[in-house]
């Protein structure tokens, strides 16, 4: 029963596949219906690794959420994570022909694909071309020039590209369990709907979600998409910092992370441990906590210095009026917010989804900002152009008009 | 630590006066040298042989030399071999001349026609005779251009072998994937030849170019040893941050290589990475571990790094490598068992215990500590070939250490054809085994690793940061 106003976000992470069923009310408000997860194997990075295993847990998680929302579910919209994603910002430019001076939809439409006429590698494709600003005969802040009269229209746009068969791979694992995708939208952009309200993206905020296989990142900049990426780094490194330097088996350093993570250096009491109590098979150990500490301080910040590092290259640092909102599994390492501040000079915080109404109370949680924001992305665009759906045009050009608000 | 020696300084200078000639036979030959003296290569010699004057005339070579004046009167082979054979005999003193006194030529060609089927054997032949190292670099013709061109290119193939040191050999119809199948067909010869123009570029720098860590002749012929099958060769060269990660992708993206998985089955694989001062430990870690993953277990990686100012801020890696079954050809080694014979009678002593691995620079560091390599002088005060090291990547792979052994053999058997060959000899390493399987990327070991601003994320940031803990 697909109906109109039901939205499903599926996000197939490192560590988790987590399924958000909600639905649009009359009231332009989001409930959600029910949240499905299973944990996830065959996933490295954010990337499939192993395709059957990866399918079972996408199939698990999909069975969990239609049990708990009692919705069954034919459409989702998809995120997407990886190394390979990579963006840009470029400048599209058209010209009104002669006796025309109206500004019409074909010419955004136009002046997008001007601006996606980029050379890129051929293995590559576009994901997203977000407006930015336009521009009519040079004149700035433009926020809508459809019906404006012009003769030069420009337009700045943030793409978003990465490797065609990587993502063809997680389309194919959801259209083999007979589901359809009705977009695919890159987890950054996804999460950014999930925390962020309209003020703060206007203000300028960076989002870095922090999940079990990638850190990544947006920047906000006057409401506008000014930067994004992906760097193929997260919890899971931390755990395997962990095994490595305390020489203890993965499954336990995980176990450790969760309970005891902590980013905080110089806070422990001299020669303060942390008790592992033997398990079968493990002998019981001690470990000195500022050791535990500095492992994960170290991994933590260097994530935070290579997105400040990229942030500021375009010197968009200087515009982050509201800060920078940490979110994902591994935003709950403690004192994680006071490092990220430490790093980038700017007030910083941990954040959960923005609350919604329904079973949210669970689910108000940095976990679920991805999928969270998934359906409040397929909320706005369908908000944005109600006509879309429907003719089952899941072409994203039409779609990104909504992150200018 | 690297420790350099006076031997470096030495084989520096001893290669100046090392002579490389590369000759170009036939059409396709001086095509291939044009396109080597367009990309720009140094402190070597070109030499166009052809029976046809026109395309001769048009060679930007600085020797150009006519096959067969009274025989084809300045027109081509009009392909046939036997022809070419002859026009080169009636030539011969002329090519003499021009291969004597040279150390190491290569010998160019596109076998198939007249003139290169015919002529680069026996050219090859001159030039072994002459007491130089061959290399033989020949194309061999796509299949479409018909059985017969193809048979004669086997039948001359074999003849070259028998002829040279080495033989690389490029198969047209696997370069045809450097080319899209729209292109033009000018175009797509060009690109065949600039990777031909590459790997005796490569090849050359390998040989001439002073080396951190050198690698020598006696090691490409013991990687092209089983070339009867295929060559691999990959040549990348790339900049900015993750320079060492692009250049080795862009290296096994040549098609001779199949994006490395060709390396899998060779038993043997020569690496070079070439830079200016400013390459870094982390960098040749990066890309020795990454093309770890691409060889078998049973590889034996050799490694050579060579600084090169006039590189600037590019990184370039070199692979040369052959597929074929080592078990069907007999080790030339027994060949030559003369070869062996002064560094068995007086081994190397072993060397003081090596340093632990700690940093790598690259600066024009000479200390005095030649004293490790003396023994080695007193052996072959004579020794002009470079020092060659093997750096044993794989940690069970025999540490093994070669003396430069070309002049050794003349001297022990000069009527013998010098081929300084791989003998496996159980002598001790004479000099330090960098190791790079220090650090631990754990769990993240098989998986595609994260490189960003040169450095590997995967492995743990306390240990690269070399923050102590515990």
């Amino acid at each position: 029963m697909a109906r109109d106003n039901i939205f499903v976000g599926l996000e197939i992470g490192t560590t988790k596949v987590c399924v958000v069923v909600a639905e649009a009310r009359h009231d332009n408000t989001l409930k959600i219906l029910g949240v499905g997860n299973a944990p996830s194997r065959g996933i490295r990075k954010g990337e499939l690794v192993d395709f059957e295993t990866a399918k079972r847990c996408v199939h698990d998680a999909i069975v969990d959420a239609e049990e708990r929302s009692d919705v069954e579910i034919s459409e989702v919209y998809l995120g997407i994570s990886g190394g390979h994603i990579r963006s840009f910002n470029n400048r599209g430019i058209v010209l009104l022909e002669e006796g025309r001076e109206e500004i019409d939809e074909q010419d955004l439409e136009d002046v997008r694909t001007n601006a996606r006429e980029v050379s890129l590698p051929m293995e590559d494709c576009v994901l997203h071309t977000i407006i930015q600003h336009y521009y009519v005969d040079g004149q700035d802040g433009v926020l809508n020039p459809l019906g404006l009269f012009g003769k030069k229209l420009e337009a700045d746009f943030h793409i978003v590209y990465g490797i065609r068969t990587r993502i063809q791979n997680a389309i194919r694992c959801v259209k083999e369990l007979e589901l359809e995708t009705a977009d695919v939208v890159i987890n950054s952009f996804a999460t950014a709907q999930a925390v962020l309200d309209k003020n703060y993206k206007q203000q300028g905020a960076l989002v870095i979600d922090i999940g079990g296989g990638t850190a990544d990142f947006v920047v906000y900049v006057e409401g506008a998409v000014k930067q994004s990426g992906v760097i193929a780094v997260g919890g899971d490194h931390i755990t395997n910092d962990l095994s490595i330097g305390l020489k203890i088996p993965s499954a336990r350093a995980e176990k450790l992370k969760i309970e005891e993570g902590d980013v905080t250096l110089g806070n422990a009491f001299p020669g303060e441990t942390i008790v592992l109590r033997d398990e079968t098979g493990f002998a019981g150990r001690e470990i000195e906590r500022e050791t535990f500490n500095q492992i994960i301080h170290c991994r933590v910040r260097e994530i935070f210095e290579i997105v400040a590092r990229q942030v500021d290259a375009d010197q968009n640092l200087n515009y982050l009026g509201a800060g920078v909102f940490i979110t994902g599994g591994s935003s709950q390492l403690r004192g994680i917010e006071h490092l990220a501040s430490e790093v980038f000079g700017l007030p910083s915080r941990t954040t959960a989804p923005l609350p919604l109404t329904g079973v949210t109370s669970a689910f108000e949680h940095p976990q679920f900002s991805t999928a969270i924001g998934l359906v409040r992305y397929a909320h706005l665009v369908h908000l944005d152009r109600p006509m879309a759906r429907g003719i089952l045009s899941r072409t994203m050009k039409r779609l990104s008009g909504i992150f200018r608000t | 630590m690297v420790q350099l020696n006076r031997q470096y300084g030495r084989a520096e200078t001893a290669s100046e006066t090392r002579k490389i000639r590369v000759i170009g036979v036939g059409g396709a030959g001086s095509n291939i040298l044009d396109r080597a003296l367009l990309d720009g290569i140094d402190h070597v010699e070109l030499t166009a042989v052809n029976t046809d004057v026109q395309s001769l005339t048009g060679s930007v070579a600085n020797q150009k030399i006519q096959l067969g004046r009274n025989l084809t009167r300045g027109l081509g082979s009009g392909g046939d071999p036997e022809l070419g054979l002859a026009a080169a005999e009636e030539s011969c003193e002329e090519i003499q001349s021009a291969v004597a006194g040279c150390d190491i030529i290569f010998v160019c060609a596109g076998l198939g026609g007249g003139t290169g089927s015919g002529a680069a054997p026996f050219i090859a032949k001159l030039a072994k005779e002459a007491g130089a190292l061959v290399l033989v670099l020949v194309t061999m013709p796509f299949t479409f251009e018909g059985r017969r061109r193809c048979a004669q290119a086997a039948a001359s193939l074999r003849l070259i072998r028998e002829n040279s040191d080495a033989v690389i050999c490029f198969e047209n119809d696997r370069m045809a994937e450097l080319a899209l199948p729209r292109m033009g067909i000018h175009e797509a010869f060009a690109a065949a030849d600039v990777t031909i123009s590459q790997s005796i570029r490569a090849i050359a720098n390998l040989l001439l170019q002073p080396g951190l860590i050198r690698l020598g002749f006696d090691d490409i012929c013991s990687v092209l040893r089983d070339g009867d099958a295929r060559a691999l060769f990959g040549f990348g060269e790339a900049d900015g941050e993750n320079r060492a990660h692009d250049a080795l992708v862009k290296s096994l993206r040549n098609p001779l290589m199949h994006r490395g998985e060709m390396l899998a089955n060779a038993t043997n694989v020569i690496v070079q990475i070439r830079g200016a001062a400013n390459v870094t430990l982390g960098e040749v870690g990066i890309v020795m571990e990454e093309l770890n993953r691409h060889v078998s277990d049973r590889t034996q990686l050799m490694m050579g790094i060579a600084i090169d100012g006039s590189l600037g801020s590019r990184l370039s890696v070199s692979i040369i490598s052959s597929l074929g079954d080592s078990s069907e050809r007999p080790l030339k080694t027994e060949v030559y068992p003369a070869l062996q014979e002064p560094a068995r009678l007086e081994p190397v002593p072993p060397q003081p215990a090596p340093e632990p691995v700690i940093t790598l620079r690259l600066e024009d560091e000479r200390p005095a500590n030649g004293a490790t390599l003396d023994p080695v002088e007193h052996l072959e005060p004579e020794t002009r070939a470079p020092i060659a090291t093997r750096v044993p990547i794989e940690a069970h792979a025999p540490v093994e250490a070669r003396a430069p052994k070309k002049e050794a053999a003349k001297e022990a058997d000069p009527g013998n054809k010098p081929a300084p060959k791989a003998a496996p000899k159980t002598i001790e390493a004479k000099q330090e085994v960098l190791q790079f399987d220090a650090v631990s990327r754990g769990r993240f070991e098989k998986s595609e690793p994260t490189i960003i601003d040169g450095q590997d994320l995967d492995v743990p940031t306390f240990l690269r940061r070399r923050v102590k803990v515990g």
